[in-house]
């Protein structure tokens, strides 16, 4: 029996452009199945970081079936996907997206607070200390470093030990060897917490240290690449 | 120069295509502040030109020369005639009365007004029903008009009758105007109109009786005042009359509508102090979002003039869009409104467009926009080159150089100056500069107290696994909150209402709470030498705690040691007009003399004068300074020996002067009475009084007071209409604050969705951090409101303050309620908002 954690059947997303409606994603069918890393590669504006969205339920698909954990996203009202990404996902993004007025302690407790637990902060802690922050503990993201603060974001995105982990671009932001950590960091998470990642790059040696590299053009899904291949 | 000019062209150019976006709440802010106080100017200007261009009728001639409590003397008529035609008009207060069919009567006070056949000279006097004064006034018995107020209040129908003194007249007609009444509403006694001649018999008239007659004069046309004011001086050397002509048909409504609108504007520059906190903010994020460009303007070699001029000229252009728009709404409300002024206003007015009115409102605006805009343009220079690659965000911090501090200083000289020269009340102007420049630094203060507090709760234990608690105080406490101009805006605003609220319920709770316990039920005027012991005796009635009596004679202060007394000691308001004057032998009981020494009980050497203490401080006298004091037509001539204080708080008898008895004896005059009653017989004392001796009026202390009340709301609500204003400003601020923070509020609502937060808990943050705020702006107005209000209420009006919790709660609650209806109406657009969209874009 197939352990798939992400299943789209022709999933499609057209956005109202100022040029009237875009096709971003033109019917993309794929399963991803549990404690996978998948690479997302493909040239700019292919649609990948939109692919990544609408896997997150942070957009809707416009068409077609998305699923996670047997759960189908487009039929989800807004409060209901916040809810499962609550305990089912983390979410990485290219500019770390912390919330301003939350030191990296409480951006990292809130998810954990959200899903109810009641020693958020100590876990989100002991998620930043992993994480060599623990001398940032109260500081603002804006008093943080680019890649402090991506930390502080695979922090938070990991603490809850989420199914599934996104990350969009994560290293974009980032010198190389603050990039290289990072990386390290995220396939250690998936290593060690079993957790499904979902990776969209550009550098052709993150996709290669994927279990599959799935690229996109125009939309579409081009070719796969098993690690086995 | 030329440079500069073409690059903020191209700039405005960029704005109005985006249809100034970034700028609306500085228009608003700034045309809503310069359109309340051109507003306040232009309905000002249209009272002033409507007393002047009625000045004749409202005075009821082209001049008027007025004696007190006596008639012309044949001399002073020819001297009258020989400058035009002359109308006698008597005025005095009496009760009218209506017998009832059970033995009892209803009385009235009222303000006779007797006319003869030349009334009015000019203005039309219209009767209901229609008729003129001569055939509605003729007939036996005699004829009268009546306010419809008192005309109701005793139940009287054309063809009623009614008694003034101890004869019977006739309802005629019901008065719908009367063109001499000018605020005639400050009476406090509504009119009765009578022939002169028809008041023989009354018994109201006699010696002594206080009363006034008026002697209006048509002048031929284009005759000059002054020539004819002096005409009648050298005819009537003597003196004893007051003149006024039509050049100040009504000075007292003048100097009333001039105080009033004074304060007004005064409130209007509160608002716009409350508008320039937006104009500042609008100007600060517009810098903030043009720091990229400045950047590359410094990066293709623009100097930091070059860029300050650039902006500044931006800025120029929309403060000049601004005090077009406010101008444009100042001047066009008034008119847009006339037929509902002229229906309103108790005093004529020609509303039109006032160019004085307006250029003062332009000034204002011009000076508190460059005041409130100086800083962050000047910011515009520190903006170094190297943030093209930084993340922006904020200005650079600190202060600004020193020029800049010394032009800021100067701005703020120039506009309190303006204020304090323009208004005419320059200690009031100060004082509410003062008040708002404290009030900014306690806001400001509060707010970062405000964020810190804020800041220490959202890392409470406690609050731990209460997300939405937590995210809001941390919010409001965190880097690049709302909490400043939030607190700012709102708080100011709030600030101007709480003051005016308190010093509101100050005003009339202080009628009510200083009076009752000392305040006598009636003053009873008019008393012959022959009825006085008779009221005297009153204080035998159990129901009677005490009577107060004392001869009263009337006079005018004309001259202080033989020179003009006004010309000498200034237009002090006891040198005003007539004043009561009365003799003693001994000091009246509780009299403390501050100066000087009583007179003994039998002298009876040269006139002596004992004179009010505070007042004389006021005039500048001194023992020995002598005192001419015309008496009916009479100067008597006194020394000043000693000082008194006298206590006009308690609505008891007080005179300014008291003289030696051998001096005042012989003129023939009359007696006032104070009566303490209890408030539950004082109808029948009422009615004994006036059925013995219906000559006495008794003036009912408590109606006097809610006369006074009536009139003082009226004036409360002016000032709480100005005061809206400001709110409405602190509103526009707020909800400029509000659309401002929505990018800030939708990408956090974007990442809490992403991190697994439902929309509810997102709003309940939203709603809990703006309650926050709102609840700190409310609770630091209420505080600094109540500073004001003491400060007015102990220093301006010398009473004393007494803290009104309802006006406070209601300031602490609106402010609550406000920040929540400004929050809520720009929360739907971050909560609906797809997280993924939010976030590209801030990729």
């Amino acid at each position: 029996m197939s352990d798939t954690i992400l299943d789209l059947h022709e999933a499609r997303l057209t956005l109202d452009g100022n040029a009237g409606p875009v096709e971003i994603l033109k019917g993309v069918t794929l399963a991803v199945d549990r404690g996978e890393t998948v690479g997302l590669v493909g040239p700019s504006g292919s649609g990948k970081s939109s692919l990544l969205m609408v896997m997150g339920g942070l957009e809707r698909a416009t068409g077609g079936r998305v699923a996670a954990l047997g759960h189908d996203l487009t039929a989800m009202g807004e409060d209901a996907l916040a809810r499962f990404r609550r305990t089912h996902m983390g979410v990485v993004f290219q500019s770390f997206h912390l919330i301003p007025t939350m030191t990296a302690l409480e951006n990292v407790a809130t998810p954990l607070e959200l899903a109810g637990r009641g020693d958020a902060f100590d876990r989100a802690e002991a998620e930043l200390r992993a994480m060599g922050l623990g001398h940032r503990l109260d500081h603002y993201p804006s008093e943080l470093s680019g890649g402090e603060q991506q930390r502080v974001a695979l922090a938070r995105a990991a603490a809850p030990r989420p199914d599934i982990l996104l990350a969009d671009e994560p290293t974009g932001n980032l010198d190389g060897p603050t990039g290289a950590e990072i990386m390290d960091l995220l396939f250690a998470l998936n290593a060690r917490h079993g957790a499904t990642l979902v990776l969209v790059t550009h550098a052709p040696d993150l996709a290669a240290r994927c279990s599959r590299t799935i690229r996109l053009e125009d939309g579409r899904l081009a070719r796969h690449r098993q690690a086995a291949e | 120069m030329s440079a500069a000019r073409r690059i903020a062209r191209r700039e405005l150019r960029a704005g109005f295509r985006n249809g100034l976006r970034g700028f609306r709440v500085f228009l608003a802010c700034l045309a809503l502040g310069i359109a309340a106080i051109a507003a306040v100017g232009s309905v000002r200007e249209a009272i002033t030109a409507g007393l002047q261009r009625e000045g004749a009728t409202l005075l009821g001639g082209d001049a008027s020369v007025e004696f007190t409590y006596r008639f012309a003397g044949a001399a002073e008529r020819a001297a009258l005639r020989d400058l035009g035609t002359v109308s006698e008009i008597v005025e005095f207060r009496s009760m009218a009365t209506v017998p009832q069919d059970e033995g009892g009567a209803d009385r009235a006070l009222t303000e006779v007004k007797g006319i003869d056949d030349a009334y009015p000279l000019y203005g039309d006097l219209v009767l209901a029903p229609p008729a003129g004064a001569g055939a509605a006034l003729a007939g036996d018995p005699p004829g009268a008009a009546m306010d419809p107020v008192l005309a109701d209040r005793l139940g009287l129908s054309p063809g009623d009758t009614f008694r003034l003194g101890q004869k019977t007249f006739r309802l005629a007609a019901r008065i719908a105007r009367e063109p001499d009444d000018a605020g005639g509403g400050f009476d406090l006694g509504p009119r009765t109109l009578v022939r002169t001649a028809d008041l023989e018999g009354t018994g109201l008239l006699e010696p002594g009786t206080i009363f006034e007659t008026e002697y209006r004069l048509r002048l031929p046309p284009g005759a000059d005042l002054d020539a004819a004011r002096d005409r009648l001086a050298a005819a009537l050397p003597e003196g004893g009359y007051r003149w006024r002509d039509a050049r100040e048909g009504a000075p007292g409504i003048q100097r009333f509508v001039d105080r009033l609108s004074a304060f007004l504007v005064l409130v209007g520059l509160a608002g716009l102090a409350v508008g320039g906190v937006g104009v500042a903010s609008a100007v600060r994020a517009h810098m903030v979002e043009k720091t990229a460009t400045i950047a590359i303007l410094k990066t293709l070699g623009a100097e930091g003039r070059t860029i300050l001029a650039v902006f500044a000229l931006q800025i120029g252009a929309v403060t000049a869009l601004a005090l077009g728009l406010g101008l444009t709404l100042g001047a066009g409300l008034p008119l847009a409104f006339a037929p509902l002024l002229a229906d309103r206003l108790p005093v004529p007015a020609a509303i039109g467009v006032y160019p004085r009115a307006l250029l003062e409102a332009a000034l204002y605006g011009t000076l508190a926009a460059a005041l409130f805009t100086l800083w962050p343009l000047a910011k515009s220079q520190d903006i170094r080159a190297a943030a093209l690659f930084r993340d922006g965000g904020s200005l650079p911090g600190g202060l600004p150089r020193p020029a800049f501090l010394a032009a800021t200083g100067a701005l703020l000289a120039a506009l309190v100056g303006s204020a304090a020269l323009l208004s005419g009340i320059p200690f009031l102007a100060l004082y509410t500069a003062f008040g708002l420049l404290a009030a900014f630094g306690a806001l400001l203060a509060t707010a970062w107290g405000v964020r810190r507090l804020a800041r220490r709760i959202a890392r409470l234990p406690a609050l731990r696994g209460r997300t939405a608690i937590r995210s809001a105080f941390g919010s409001v406490g965190g880097p690049g909150g709302e909490a400043a101009s939030v607190v700012l805006s709102l708080g100011l605003g709030l600030t101007v209402l709480a003051a005016v609220g308190q010093i509101d319920a100050n005003l009339r709770s202080a009628i009510e709470r200083d009076l009752p316990e000392v305040a006598p039920s009636y003053f009873m005027v008019d008393i012959q030498p022959d009825q006085i012991d008779a009221i005297r005796a009153l204080a035998e009635d159990p129901a009677v705690a005490e009577v107060q009596a004392a001869p009263m004679l009337r006079g005018i202060v004309t001259r202080i040691n033989g020179a003009d007394a006004i010309e000498t000691a200034g237009d002090h308001w006891v040198l005003r007009g007539d004043r009561g004057v009365t003799y003693a032998a001994s000091p009246p009981p509780d009299t403390t003399i501050t100066a000087g020494e009583w007179w003994p009980e039998d002298y009876q050497g040269p006139a002596r004068i004992s004179f009010a203490a505070e007042e004389a401080a006021e005039l500048g006298l001194a023992l020995g300074d002598r005192l001419t004091v015309n008496v009916l037509g009479r100067d008597i001539e006194a020394e000043i020996t000693s000082f008194r204080e006298v206590d006009f708080s308690t609505a008891g008898i007080g005179f300014v002067l008291v003289m030696n008895p051998a001096a005042l004896q012989g003129a023939p005059h009359t007696w006032i009475a104070t009566v303490y009653a209890d408030p539950g017989a004082e109808a029948r004392i009422l009615r004994d009084v006036a059925d013995r001796f219906p000559n006495v009026t008794a003036i009912s202390v408590r109606d006097a007071i809610d006369r006074v009340s009536q009139i003082l709301s009226g004036v409360a609500a002016a000032v709480t209409y100005g005061a809206s204003a400001t709110l409405v400003t602190g509103a526009v601020v707020l909800i400029g604050a509000a659309a401002a923070g929505t990018r800030g509020r939708s990408y956090e609502a974007a990442i809490l969705k992403t991190v697994g937060a439902a929309r509810a808990g997102i709003l309940a943050s939203f709603a809990l951090r703006w309650a926050i705020l709102g609840l700190a702006s409310g609770l630091v107005a209420a505080l600094a409101g109540t500073a004001s209000a003491w400060g007015v209420t102990r220093f301006i009006m010398e009473t004393g303050y007494v803290f009104a919790p309802g006006s406070a709660a209601v300031v602490i609650l609106g402010g609550v309620v406000l920040t929540l209806l400004a929050g809520l109406a720009f929360a739907w657009g971050p909560l609906a908002a797809r997280p993924a969209g939010i976030l590209r874009a801030r990729d």
